[in-house]
């Protein structure tokens, strides 16, 4: 298999957040142990999957700069800054600077929280090309309510500031079944922000948002009723604003062309090092072994490593994929949803009506629409302070 | 989606956030966007290098100097090049 070249490069500089969503898609067994200050680093125990990971420290901004350039050499044309929260790191700017003189563009992935004027200052200084900012809802108390923190009012601020500094803005809001129905305000916001662009962008069922999904998915009738509304705001507001729809998966028929195909343009690196195909696999497909960027040099994982090529291209498929005319459209859907539903991340992703598996996400679209009374209770994200998290126990409830 | 007629007096230049630029891999021009890259091809590519201020009408005169072509022809070629970048917010016409 001849590795394609990458287009673009998460770079997940960090897993700390001051918000606690319950739809994250971080992992949820998160990594614990030494965080921003570059500890001494252990070699990974690759061993065990039953021992909680060592979550090395995060990678220093050296460690950073190199992974920018090398993934730059490797053909990288984007670079996107995520975490958890990126501001959370103080040398973002200095990393955005770098992505810059290394050709890339840059956009930072971030909740607002921690953007003061300086900050602001200096990533417009480091020429950020553009800022994606997530929303939780349109208005404060479910926003706050969902965020579990108090975050609404300092993001309406950090928009404003964005703006000020004449940085292109991206709103992201994050749709489920608790604010699905705010649709229309949602849009009316994007229109007072002054937004480019925004996604109207439905919860996937990874990470937190998999273990929350009772809480989470909406149902139907919300789902139909929010395609039209975004329909119409696309329409109405074409000369204004770019608007993104996703729909929630679990209500297609056909799944999504997840990363247009493992290992063919997107990379991901995550706080500690990994390189990861895709950003929830870490958590998705436990017995995958991800190489890390301190050990390998990212051209030799993006290319030789197993982790990306085990599902790249076509010959890894099963039936019915592996026949189907669908198959370079779709590339079998999405392998984290393949083995959080059937446990095996090579088969059909089950949202495929084709695949025997089908019957999983029907049972759950169904128990959820037949509902009378919907579970509000969800858990929120744990911040990765905490030193003892017990992986086997969190994995177990996450499977149902 | 509306389709715009570009008049000889627009101006058009890369929206803001959209960066034109050459793809070392390939050696192609590339615009990037927010989630977005787009590979040009060569006329695409000249056209948007002249994107800087001058009107369409200006660009066309140059291109067709530079390529010694026709005038009209070449001007159908650009107002359809940059109206579709127009509908993709790709480009602004002041």
């Amino acid at each position: 298999m001849i590795a394609p070249r990458p287009y673009a490069l998460l770079a997940e500089i960090t897993y700390r957040c001051p918000l606690h969503c319950p739809y994250c898609s971080n992992p949820v067994a998160v990594l614990s142990g030494d965080l921003e200050g570059g500890a001494p680093v252990t070699p990974r125990d690759t061993g065990s999957q039953e021992l909680a990971p060592p979550y090395k420290a995060e990678l220093t901004t050296h460690e950073w700069k190199r992974v920018i350039h090398e993934a730059a050499a490797l053909g990288v044309l984007q670079i996107g800054f995520s975490g958890g929260e990126p501001l959370a790191r103080r040398d973002l700017a200095e990393l955005v600077r770098a992505a810059r003189e290394a050709k890339l563009y840059t956009n930072l992935i971030t909740s607002g929280i921690g953007l003061d004027d300086d900050r602001v200052r200096a990533l417009r200084d480091a020429n950020l090309d553009s800022v994606q900012l997530s929303f939780q809802s349109n208005d404060a108390d479910l926003a706050d309510e969902i965020a579990g923190a108090i975050a609404h009012q300092r993001k309406l601020d950090a928009a404003a500031k964005i703006r000020a500094a004449g940085i292109p803005l991206s709103l992201n809001f994050v749709i489920h079944r608790r604010n699905i129905d705010r649709l229309p305000k949602m849009i009316e916001l994007s229109e007072t922000l002054g937004a480019e662009r925004v996604e109207l962008a439905n919860v996937q069922f990874y990470g937190w948002a998999f273990l929350n999904r009772a809480a989470l998915l909406p149902t139907r009738e919300q789902v139909v009723r929010a395609r039209e509304i975004a329909i119409a705001a696309k329409e109405r507001l074409a000369d204004k604003i770019d608007i993104f729809y996703v729909l929630p998966d679990y209500y297609e028929t056909r799944p999504k062309p997840c990363l247009n195909g493992w290992g063919q343009r997107y990379l991901t690196v995550n706080p500690i090092g990994d390189v990861l195909p895709c950003p929830t696999a870490s958590s998705a497909i436990p017995d995958l072994r991800f190489e890390n960027v301190r050990e390998r040099a990212l051209d030799w994982i993006w290319r030789e490593s197993e982790s990306f090529n085990c599902f790249r291209g076509t010959e890894w498929m099963p039936e019915p994929c592996r026949s189907c005319p669908q198959k370079e459209i779709d590339f079998g859907g999405c392998r984290c949803q393949a083995a959080l539903l059937t446990g095996n991340a090579a088969n059909t992703d089950p949202v495929c009506t084709l695949s025997p598996n089908r019957a999983r996400v029907d049972a759950v679209l169904r128990d959820l629409n037949s509902a009378s009374d919907h579970g509000r209770h969800w858990t929120y994200r744990i911040n990765p302070t905490v030193t003892s998290l017990d992986r086997s126990i969190v994995t177990a409830s996450v499977r149902e | 989606m509306h389709t715009t007629t570009i008049s000889d007096a627009a101006q058009p230049r890369l929206a803001k956030g959209v960066r034109l630029q050459n793809d070392s891999a390939t050696g192609k021009s590339v615009l990037l966007f927010p989630e977005g890259i787009i590979e040009l091809n060569e006329t695409a590519h000249e056209i948007l290098a002249r994107c800087d201020g001058r009107t369409l009408k200006e660009i066309v005169r140059v291109l067709a100097e530079e390529y010694d072509s026709d005038v009209a022809a070449l001007a159908a070629d650009v107002r359809e090049t940059l109206a579709d970048l127009h509908q993709r917010k790709l480009i602004e016409l002041t």
